[in-house]
């Protein structure tokens, strides 16, 4: 019964989603990213919200944070930054702040997604295809991606959290130290309240 | 004649500096606390590591300064500027060790960013730092909103005729109760009370978004302390965004519009006095300047026809200038989406709505609603004292927590904070445009600096000019302190120099 349910959403999502991609693909105005051989950068797409608003875009990159499943869609975040192949954690150099696109799809392709980026992993990262919109109409004006299909291009990773032998010795020196000036300082205080008293 | 500052009074601003170092390495005794419980070793360790620092300097200060004196006011003013800069050094240990700041110029600008509830940030992969160091930048703004005098107050202080100098150099003069350290305690009591309701609102409606226990609970509980102390931090880069939803986006703004508030009128609320809300100047300034502004941005973006439906402009536009006015700096749209989309009539509203900020003796910046409201009742007294007969006596009056009659010397202070942070406003955007950014986009982050409110058109970035990054560094530090506490440590250092 959940099962035909599932096909009957998944059917009625595509009869009703394949006609607005159909028609974005045809209003398709980006002259200089031909979609079928390069992905669009969150930058490009918000620096000219105008120039890509409505068309078909085709984006890359590592799922982060979680997907928020609001029934039968979910939200998925992906960040197309200098940390999508490899993150600060697992050593990569700084280079600048994050920046990605949120995408909207129906909730079983968000599901294919399974390793999502935070401190312990780099998140799955996933290649959509959807209509660009530079203020959602239907999601308050935010920009985002309406995505139908989900393809996850390599799997995320555990990420290792191994403590550096450095930063031990730092902090039983420097916790030694604390505890020798509290110390100090309680035995300073107790002589002046004896002298008073 | 300028007095060079003696041997006690050196001792007396570093005994009460070393007591609020020391609160500082207290605190961060919570982020450590959240890093063993999810396992963040390394993270773990770089809280032993400030905290260690927190505690050497804290109590050497302490035994190297022993004096018994009692504060004077300059004491007082210099020991909260003076703090603020210990605290900024000290507490930004965990960010540099974290590997996630290109300098410790970096780690001190996000540290004096949470401190003085900012929220413009350089800290680079925001979306891979650890829970420990998350709970780290949202501790330190909620603390920073309370102020991090009042925390020495409330616990590591005796009451002293000192603590209320320390207090007042911190930016606040309202005594909710008689004594100083009793109002430290409410203005924590009705923190935490907020810290409770908020912090559930936002975890049930993140696990009704489909956020799973953990991080419901957890980016609620920052969210809330990032709104609560306008402070506009948010565990993920994309903001209050990352949530896409109208709920949230409502309870962020209950919480921030509250936390704008002067504790006074919490206080006053708290007692069950209703009647404050309605009378009081502060709310009343407010309002009108929140629909000015909303407007003018409402009006700026249905010209560019940047949003397809009159309940979406609203919902975005409400939501921005509001969060810029109370000086939070949450916000839905990306940072560059002020320049992309929002174009020079939305920012200028919004800049304006950063300039004047929230109320006195809150968590917010700005020039603050009781000045822009006080100016408004002096320009209007003057008018009536013109075309009122030469016998006539205008009596101006407004209401703040009790009725009060205009006086000069009200006018006159209300005025020298307002031009020294239009002065502060103009420098940045000077230095700004002299670096090479646009004139909108210079002014749009200085102001967003200096009124500590923390929305961004995309200047702030790791590799920003250092000269800018101190600038705002020195701006958010004078704005949250109102200036005359970085006066008066610059005029101690100017007597240690040349005074006699």
């Amino acid at each position: 019964m959940m099962r035909r349910t599932l096909v009957a959403y998944a059917l009625l999502v595509t009869l009703l989603l394949a006609p607005s991609v159909a028609l974005a693909e045809e209003h398709f105005v980006a002259p200089h990213v031909p979609i079928s051989e390069n992905a669009l950068t969150s930058a490009e797409l918000v620096d000219l919200p105008d120039m890509f608003d409505g068309s078909v875009v085709i984006f890359r990159g590592e799922a982060i944070g979680e997907a928020m499943v609001r029934g039968n869609w979910a939200w998925l975040h992906l960040n197309d930054d200098a940390y999508m192949e490899r993150n600060i954690e697992e050593g990569a150099p700084l280079a600048g702040l994050n920046s990605g696109m949120p995408i909207w799809v129906p909730a079983s392709e968000a599901a294919k997604v399974s390793v999502f980026g935070d401190y312990r992993h780099g998140g799955d990262i996933v290649e959509v295809r959807g209509v660009f919109n530079a203020a959602c109409p239907e999601h308050g004006g935010d920009m985002d991606i309406h995505a139908v299909h989900v393809e996850v291009i390599r799997r995320g990773r555990e990420v290792s959290d191994p403590v550096s032998s450095n930063k031990l010795v730092w902090a039983v020196v420097v916790s030694l130290a604390a505890a020798g000036a509290f110390v100090a300082n309680r035995n300073l205080y107790r002589i002046r309240e004896s002298r008073r008293s | 004649m300028i007095l060079r500052p003696r041997k006690d009074d050196h001792l007396i601003v570093g005994k009460y500096v070393g007591k609020i170092v020391v609160g500082i390495g207290l605190l961060m005794a919570i982020p450590l606390l959240t890093s063993l419980v999810f396992g963040e070793w390394d993270t773990a360790l770089d809280f032993v590591i400030g905290m260690g620092a927190c505690f050497t300097s804290g109590y050497g200060l302490q035994v190297l300064c022993r004096t018994e004196k009692d504060l004077r006011l300059a004491h007082g003013l210099v020991v909260a500027s003076g703090s603020w800069i210990a605290a900024t050094l000290l507490g930004a240990i965990p960010h540099w060790l974290s590997g996630h700041e290109g300098s410790y110029l970096n780690a001190m600008f996000d540290l004096m960013s949470g401190y003085t509830t900012t929220g413009l940030y350089l800290i680079q992969d925001l979306d891979h730092i650890s829970y420990g160091l998350n709970m780290w930048r949202h501790l330190l703004t909620y603390a920073g909103g309370q102020g991090i005098v009042v925390i020495a107050l409330t616990f590591l202080v005796k009451g002293t005729a000192g603590a209320y100098r320390m207090y007042v150099g911190e930016g606040k003069d309202e005594r909710l109760l008689p004594n100083v350290i009793e109002t430290a305690r409410a203005i924590w009591l009705v923190s935490l009370t907020w810290l409770g309701i908020g912090t559930a609102a936002l975890t049930v409606t993140g696990l009704a978004l489909g956020q799973g226990p953990v991080r419901a609970f957890l980016q609620g509980l920052w969210v809330f302390m990032g709104a609560w102390s306008t402070g506009g931090f948010a565990p993920q880069s994309y903001n209050t965004m990352w949530f896409h939803s109208p709920i949230y986006e409502i309870i962020c703004i209950v919480i921030f519009v509250a936390g704008s508030f002067n504790f006074a009128l919490h206080w006053a609320l708290w007692l069950g006095d209703r009647k404050e809300l309605r009378r009081n100047i502060e709310i009343m300034s407010f309002t009108v300047t929140a629909l000015i502004t909303v407007s003018i941005a409402t009006f700026g973006l249905s010209h560019l026809g940047v949003y397809p439906d009159a309940v979406n402009l609203f919902r975005k536009t409400f939501y921005q200038v509001i969060s810029a006015h109370t000086t939070t700096g949450f916000s839905t749209i990306y940072s560059r989406a002020f320049v992309t989309q929002w174009g020079p009539v939305a920012m200028l509203a919004t800049m304006l709505a950063m300039a004047i900020g929230g109320s006195a003796c809150s968590t917010a910046g700005g020039i603050k609603g009781i000045r822009i409201g006080v100016l408004t009742k002096a320009y209007l007294q003057d008018v009536r004292s013109m075309i009122s007969p030469d016998s006539a006596v205008v009596v101006e009056r407004y209401h703040h927590i009790r009725d009060m009659v205009l006086e000069d010397r009200v006018v006159r202070t209300a005025l020298m904070i307002t031009l020294a942070y239009v002065t502060a406003y103009a420098v940045l955007t000077v230095l700004g445009v002299l670096l090479g950014y646009g004139f909108t986009q210079a002014a749009f982050e200085g102001v967003s600096a200096a009124s500590n409110t923390g929305l961004s058109c995309g200047i702030t970035a790791p590799d920003m000019p250092n000269l800018l990054k101190w600038a705002y560094i020195v701006a958010m530090w004078m704005g949250r302190l109102e200036f005359m506490s970085v006066l008066a440590l610059a005029g101690h250092f100017y007597a240690i120099v040349r005074g006699k």
